[in-house]
């Protein structure tokens, strides 16, 4: 049959015994599960065993587009990746912008599932349809700006690259896949699975077109999307003049900014490291995705160029988390981590936790909060695994526990927690402790409801109800992280609209309410293989500093996150059993049946 | 300042002169304004819906500021307004839906508004073309219709920018209702009154 939005075609690459070949992909598959998330799941699932060593044989690499990426949607031009994390052993998925997921799409294929080990390091490349592996000798050890230039120095400069760094290369548990340059794939340790794949890069370059079933109604759908787009100052205003640091002086003053790992929740040199201080002294232009209007991504000049300035998340975790406020110092550490190939949330919240351990006298080395160089020091030391650093490659979670303090590390699953103190937001905690990948914001945005207003102002001290609107964000994230499309596109224009967008793009037609089924088809998956990982429900909770130590004063002052009653009632409302099991009932109503817990 | 904003905000939802999440209202205070936060119910205003930003400059605030910051700054920038509120009263916009500009027939709105200009734009929420073009308007007329859309009133409080309003429903309520009687309409008021 022919396919609008989708090309039908799996690549896939086995690195063990060098051979690659292309597989048709089943309508019903690509109708369920859409792309991107859902389809690098559903591939997961099927494919890699859920009590398999992340970084053995065994596991495998997704990369997944979406039906939207390359459909001329604007922030859809997204791609994932997803596998077993070797830093939580939960099933992952991570994905980013850019333009390689869009060359991937045009090379023609929804799903690259990457096999096996290589004898020794490879890159891969994909040029319309055709694809080789390399003997990567000269570029294994290089960092992912010189894996760049050298591969566009071989193969043309409109190629675009995915590439693992050193820390990768070193199977940094958090190491991160990067591509066109600055790109992360960052959370939960992709890039280490590459590594021990021995596959340094992925250089993609397409020219075919992605069809479109019904082009009429989806540019009525994307002018009327960029009318909200244009409208909302989120989209409008904020995120292009200052990028997502819009966000540090604004959750600072709510006092759910944390700091030193996680024992503040506001931050005296906030304003010193804010948005406004980059557009005002930094900034000197702004880039985004492939044809996204928003353009978020801020150039800033530095004494090493102009580089592509930190996201709030870096800004925060590589600051006031390791309780530095030198704006230089946080630039530098993001370039380092990005130029390493590491994930700039675990390395600076695994910093922060070492920073914590020292200040207990229970780490007898290792930098102090405040130490910018200590900070940059330990960075190198992570992706080289040198000295302490091979400790910290580990994770805050290996790291705390290997020195029975196991409590000071901020994570959960083992994934590290993001920039918001859950005490002052309460839905966001139990987003974090009910979190597939583990500690992570995007599974549930409730910073949404409970500070922006997005989709409206909620109580963000309050408790009641929050199950239900934390179930709901999980399950529309799940779909919209399989279109793939833009988180920020998101904040300003309505699931409605993706719904729209995706029945014009495939011709499959899909209401809203298809996307929550799917999303919670999604969900529910993710959830069976991490039972099956062995992650039962004593893993759906927080650090204990979280729960029983309130924030000392500020906005949020003497807050603790109330956990237990929100965790229960989303049991059930899930349809899950009290120990957070589906139930038979739910298994079948999402047509999962045929899975076993 | 915040009990200003909840008094007219509260009324100008009673009186269906905006829906449940409808509408905003600013003041300016020297360089910053202060304004209604997106997607904030007016009826029902607290303190954290009230949004200090600059008149010129963004800040982190701005994410957090009403969908149409922009042509309230636009409106301050261009005007000696000191306070805007932007209202989706019933009657004025199916009105202007119709005609191109509203004259009161009634001597009250004859004598507060005189005439009533209904400005036809593609994009009526947060748009460019609103903040390049209410503001010239606004300089001669107390009030403003965008058509289809709602009305954005201008004056020294916020209070006056709601008696304007008031009035341009009030207004709208006479002409419709004149309209459905489908009498002869025995104005007294001079022609050139009319047109001025």
């Amino acid at each position: 049959m022919g396919f609008y939005g989708w090309f039908g075609k799996t690549l896939r690459v086995n690195l063990s015994t060098g051979v690659i070949s292309e597989e048709s992909i089943d309508p019903k598959v690509l109708a369920d599960w859409i792309g991107g998330r859902g389809l690098g799941a559903w591939t997961v699932a099927g494919e890699v065993p859920a009590g398999c060593d992340p970084l053995g044989e065994k596991n495998k690499l997704v990369f997944a587009t979406g039906p939207l990426t390359g459909a001329g949607v604007p922030g859809a031009g997204r791609f994932s990746a997803s596998g077993k994390s070797p830093l939580t052993g939960t099933i992952l998925d991570s994905n980013a912008g850019g333009r390689w997921g869009i060359r991937l799409k045009q090379s023609g294929y929804d799903l690259l599932v990457i096999e096996g080990v290589s004898a020794v390091p490879v890159y891969l490349t994909i040029a319309d349809g055709k694809a080789a592996l390399h003997e990567a000798g000269e570029i294994w050890g290089a960092d992912v700006r010189e894996t760049n230039d050298m591969l566009k120095d071989k193969l043309g400069k409109y190629i675009s690259i995915a590439c693992i760094g050193p820390a990768g290369e070193n199977l940094v548990k958090f190491a991160s896949v990067m591509n066109d340059g600055y790109r992360a794939l960052g959370r939960g340790g992709l890039g280490a699975v590459m590594g021990v794949k021995n596959l340094k890069a992925i250089a993609v370059q397409g020219s075919q077109k992605v069809e479109v079933a019904n082009a009429e109604k989806l540019n009525f759908m994307v002018y009327e999307a960029g009318k909200w787009l244009k409208a909302n100052p989120i989209t409008s205003q904020g995120l292009p003049e200052f990028g997502t640091p819009v966000l540090i002086n604004l959750f600072n003053e709510l006092g759910v900014l944390p700091t030193r790992n996680f024992q503040g929740s506001q931050f005296p040199d906030a304003t010193d490291i804010s948005g406004e201080a980059i557009a005002g002294t930094m900034t000197v232009g702004r880039k985004g995705c492939y044809g996204c209007p928003v353009q978020c991504t801020r150039l800033i000049k530095t004494k090493n160029g102009n580089i592509v300035g930190p996201e709030y998340e870096s800004i925060w975790a590589l600051g006031p988390e390791c309780g530095i406020g030198d704006l230089e110092t946080i630039v530098e550490a993001n370039r380092l981590c990005n130029r390493l190939g590491l994930d700039t949330v675990s390395t600076g919240v695994t910093i922060g936790c070492a920073m914590e351990l020292k200040e207990k006298d229970i780490l007898e080395t290792g930098p102090v909060f405040g130490d910018s160089a200590g900070l940059l020091l330990a960075i190198r030391q992570i992706a080289y695994r040198e000295g302490d650093g091979n400790l910290l490659a580990e994770g805050s979670r290996c790291l705390a526990e290997k020195c029975g303090a196991g409590q000071y590390a901020m994570q959960v699953k083992g994934l590290e927690l993001t920039a918001y103190d859950p005490r002052g937001l309460q839905g966001m905690g139990l987003g974090f402790a009910t979190s597939n990948r583990g500690g992570c914001h995007l599974r549930a945005y409730m910073a949404g409801p409970e500070a922006l207003g997005v989709p409206k102002m909620v109580d963000r001290f309050g408790t009641g109800g929050k199950a239900g609107l934390v179930i709901t964000q999980q399950n529309i994230s799940a779909a919209i992280d399989s279109l793939i499309a833009c988180r920020f596109v998101n904040l300003a224009v309505s699931e409605e609209y993706f719904a729209r967008i995706l029945s014009a793009v495939t011709g499959v037609e899909y209401q809203t309410q298809d996307l929550h089924r799917i999303g919670e088809r999604i969900w529910n998956l993710e959830r069976l293989y991490n039972l099956q990982a062995g992650l039962d429900c004593s893993f759906d909770t927080l650090p204990s500093r979280l729960l029983e130590e309130p924030v000392r004063n500020g906005p949020s002052g003497g807050r603790v996150v109330e956990l237990k009653p929100m965790l229960d009632e989303y049991y059930r409302f899930r349809g899950w059993n009290e120990s957070g099991v589906p139930t038979p009932g739910k298994l079948r109503e999402l047509g999962l049946e045929e899975l076993k817990c | 300042m915040l009990k200003d904003f909840q008094t007219f905000g509260r009324d100008l939802f009673l009186a269906g002169l905006n829906s449940s999440h409808s509408g905003n209202l600013s003041v300016r205070c020297g360089d910053r304004i202060f304004i209604t936060r997106r997607g904030a119910m007016l009826g029902h205003l607290e303190e954290r819906d009230i949004i200090e930003t600059g008149l010129d400059k963004n800040d982190s605030n701005i994410i957090l500021a009403s969908t149409e910051i922009r042509v309230h700054r636009a409106i301050y920038k261009g005007t000696a307004a000191l306070a805007i509120v932007h209202a989706h009263p019933v009657h004025a916009t199916a009105l202007s839906l119709l005609d191109d500009e509203i004259i009161p027939l009634d001597s009250e709105g004859a004598y507060l508004l005189h005439k009533i200009p209904v400005l036809g734009v593609e994009y009526t929420i947060g748009s460019q073309e609103l903040e390049e073009k209410l503001p010239a308007l606004l300089k001669e007329y107390k009030i403003v219709m965008v058509r289809g859309h709602g009305s954005f009133a201008t004056g020294q409080l916020l209070e006056e920018a709601y008696q304007w309003t008031s009035s341009l429903e009030n207004i709208c309520r006479i002409i419709f209702i004149t309209r459905a009687l489908k009498g002869e309409l025995k104005d007294k008021r001079p022609a050139e009154y009319i047109e001025w």
